[in-house]
């Protein structure tokens, strides 16, 4: 029999396939439905939230920054409580990272304020010295992409019912109102932010990259 | 049962089941090259004697005819 | 059976692989190089704009390194190795030549494309991942060429019985294709939305952990099928035909091969040790992680030992060092990879950069002297050439090895300190450091590993040379060496 398989480059084609496909069905599969259910009083990110995400995504911060807190005293000392699966029902993809260069951000949102962000990302020694993280200032001149960002909400409402428009939820309703809604909340992040650039872009409705990026970041908590 | 249970058994005996096709397996390699039935040395031969004239450890027989058999 | 004399090899695709192997190695490894530096120096942040951060640098590392060099070389040899063990020529069909051709036309457009793509910040943010949609049909149809390729050439073989080279190619193939799919399913927003927005534009199909559970079993195993299963396809066939040994046991060959399929696919969640996913899960994959060792060393000892009673040939053929040296650095990575799955190991390594200096004494040490082994192997015989200098090779042999040490004892020492002092703790349990303490102390270590980048960088253009040169103008020869390929003093 094994000799066979040997010989018989179809079947053991089949084999191998078998035998690497049977960890990914009994890890994986079973598991889904459990771990992408929400904790209670999760709520979708609005449009300007995810707009900041793919910020994120494009800068890749993933390169450098973990969202995930272990279960340690040192790690809830120095980020806060451990993270909860069901904290990430609606991060699609999944932004755990996988290196520390620079600190963990999972609950950034509750230790740093937009004018620090703003600070930092324009230039991060005047923060923290002696960082040998980059300056983003080309964040404060890109426009973050609201349509895509809106596109996104719209899809996982549709496909996979992410509760938007839910009572008590975030509000997402025609793209008009979205792109409304965007602005809107830009308009608050830009008056605690000092760029007088990135403040007049928002008072003639447009949206830097750093507005949305900060947006998200104080949503991190 | 629900699937976490099934999870568990399928886990289990999959992985006896394929603990012992891979004592089978070693036991078979051994067994048939002692009993002469099958050589599994000559195979490394096929990376040293590999010129495009040289004899096939093992003919392919779908080509005992004619040279292709295009599938 | 035949008697045609006038029947060669065709190593037409074989050749067009080997151009791309050198020149993404050497993109992919500048770019490695300089992201190095910027740890150390952060001004090199800014050579380029936007496009010359770390961060956005960073997946073009990887990236071009793995699916440029790897994958080119590992292509390269397939298209070498797969004729001669099936003792067929690829010139016998001409939908196979065509196939081959078409493979490396779309790969090599597909590899431009996503080169931009990732400088222009497009991407999914999933390591080792992050083409957006488009691109990923078109690597879809490039590893379908590939296994038609395959598998056609098995359809006309001479050889019936498949050399376990060839098993080693198609497991990767199947493997690398399951787990690419399966990672990569995602709805365009611009369709499903009715045209809004950026239509290069997907969103996931998991969400947060189960996402994360996916991207990690395709990110160990994906990664893993690359650098391990098709760099070993290569070192049984090349280790055996350079030495003129044939493999110490092919019987344990056969038996490391089904251990290895069995049980990699179980270690993929070592990456989520300490996370959400469940706990069940993350003991598997450091059970399974440790198994691992014994498929691994099952195949490196293999290889060390089909040398038995030749090893003055590591003293006499630069190829046999190359390689001699692989399988040792394929041995020590196997045996620390399972070392930091272990949970309390785990718990100071993840997240440091001792993890990247554990990818990189594999890469490195394994995959990248082995495929540098095999194109030296294969260039004399698809050239018609002898190898321009035996001599740049010791060197370069030397200079990449001290690289290679450098790297990951920086990288060790770098991840241990940073573990520990993230830890650490005064007698009152009140954390001792602030992160940035945590980021200054590693200077000196981030220095010494970008020059540890640059020595291999170094190593890696007289390796580009050397093969340059050797299809130049080098000496020519008449006759196919038999076993160790001809070089220049």
């Amino acid at each position: 029999m094994f000799h066979w398989l040997e010989k018989n480059p179809f079947f053991f084609a089949v084999g191998v396939f078998l035998v690497i496909a049977f960890a990914g069905l009994i890890e994986i599969l079973p598991n889904f439905a459990e771990a992408s259910r929400p904790v209670v009083g999760l709520k979708p990110y609005t449009v300007l939230e995810l707009a900041g995400k793919e910020v994120y995504k494009k800068d890749n911060c993933i390169a450098c920054h973990s969202q995930l807190i272990r279960p340690f005293k040192s790690e809830t000392d120095r980020y806060g409580q451990y993270s909860l699966s069901g904290e990430y029902a609606y991060d699609r993809p999944f932004l755990w990272g996988s290196k520390r260069t620079g600190p963990d951000l999972h609950r950034v949102g509750n230790y740093r304020s937009t004018d620090w962000h703003e600070n930092h990302m324009w230039d991060p020694k005047s923060v923290v010295p002696q960082s040998i993280m980059p300056a983003y200032k080309h964040m404060f001149t890109n426009l973050a992409d609201i349509d895509t960002a809106y596109a996104e909400a719209l899809t996982v409402k549709k496909v996979f019912n992410t509760p938007y428009d839910a009572p008590n939820g975030t509000k997402l309703g025609t793209l008009d109102e979205g792109r409304a809604g965007a602005l809107e909340e830009a308009k608050a992040i830009a008056a605690d932010m000092k760029n007088q650039e990135v403040k007049d872009a928002v008072a003639a409705g447009k949206i830097p990259e750093i507005v949305a990026l900060i947006a998200y970041l104080n949503r991190l908590k | 049962m629900d699937i976490k249970g099934l999870q568990v058994y399928a886990t289990f005996f999959m992985t006896i089941f394929l603990v012992v096709m891979l004592y089978g397996y070693i036991v078979y390699l051994y067994r048939s090259e002692k009993k002469g039935v099958k050589d599994y040395e000559k195979y490394g031969k096929i990376a040293l004697d590999d010129e495009i004239d040289s004899t096939p450890i093992e003919k392919n027989p779908k080509l005992d005819n004619e040279d292709k058999g295009a599938k | 059976m035949q008697s045609n004399a006038a029947l060669e090899y065709d190593y037409t695709v074989a050749k067009l692989f080997t151009y791309t192997a050198i020149l993404f190695g050497i993109i992919g490894m500048t770019v490695g190089t300089l992201i190095a530096a910027q740890l150390a120096f952060p001004e090199l942040n800014y050579l380029i704009g936007e496009y010359g951060t770390f961060s956005r640098l960073r997946p073009l590392h990887t990236d071009v390194v793995i699916y440029g060099f790897m994958l080119s070389g590992i292509w390269a040899t397939f298209y070498y190795v797969g004729q001669r063990v099936l003792k067929v020529s690829m010139a016998e069909s001409k939908f196979l030549m065509f196939l081959g051709k078409f493979h490396f036309g779309l790969y090599f457009v597909g590899a431009l494309a996503v080169v931009v793509s990732l400088l222009l910040g497009i991407t999914q943010s999933k390591e080792y991942a992050e083409f957006e949609w488009p691109f990923d049909i078109v690597i879809v149809v490039i590893w379908v060429t590939w296994g038609l390729s395959i598998f056609g050439l098995i359809g006309i073989r001479r050889e019936k019985s498949l050399y376990i080279s060839l098993w080693y190619y198609i497991a990767a193939f199947l493997g690398v294709a399951m787990l690419y799919l399966f990672n990569n399913m995602a709805v365009p927003t611009y369709f499903a939305s009715g045209g809004i927005g950026s239509i290069l534009h997907s969103v996931s199909m998991y969400s947060g952990t189960n996402d994360a559970l996916v991207q990690w079993w395709f990110g160990h195993n994906a990664v893993a099928f690359v650098f391990t299963v098709a760099i070993i396809a290569q070192i049984y066939y090349f280790l055996p035909k350079e030495s003129g040994q044939a493999i110490y046991s092919y019987k344990l060959s056969l038996l490391s091969f089904w251990g290895l399929m069995f049980v990699y696919l179980w270690a993929g969640s070592h990456h989520l040790v300490w996370s959400t996913v469940p706990d069940w899960m993350q003991t598997m994959g450091t059970v399974f992680s440790v198994v691992l060792i014994l498929p691994s060393w099952g195949s490196a000892i293999n290889m060390l030992l089909t040398m038995k009673g030749e090893w003055n040939q590591l003293t006499e053929n630069p190829l046999i060092k190359l390689m001699v040296l692989a399988s040792t650095f394929y041995m020590l990575s196997t045996i620390e990879g399972p070392i930091q799955s272990i949970k309390s190991v785990n718990a100071i390594a993840h997240f440091t950069d001792w993890i990247p200096g554990h990818v990189h004494d594999g890469v490195l040490g394994w995959v990248g002297f082995m495929t540098m082994a095999a194109l030296f192997h294969m260039a004399p015989r698809m050239f018609k050439k002898e190898i321009y200098s035996k001599k740049l090779i010791d060197i370069q042999f030397w200079v990449q090895t001290t690289g290679i040490v450098l790297y990951f004892t920086s990288m060790w020492i770098a991840g241990i300190t940073q573990g520990m002092m993230w830890r650490a703790v005064d007698e009152y349990g009140n954390l001792m450091y602030s992160f940035i303490d945590t980021v200054a102390v590693l200077h000196p270590y981030y220095t010494i590993r970008a020059v540890a980048g640059l020595l291999y960088l170094v190593g890696f253009f007289i390796f580009a040379y050397n093969m340059v040169r050797t299809m130049t103008s080098a000496k020519k020869i008449t006759e196919e060496p038999a076993n160790r390929t001809p070089m220049a003093a």
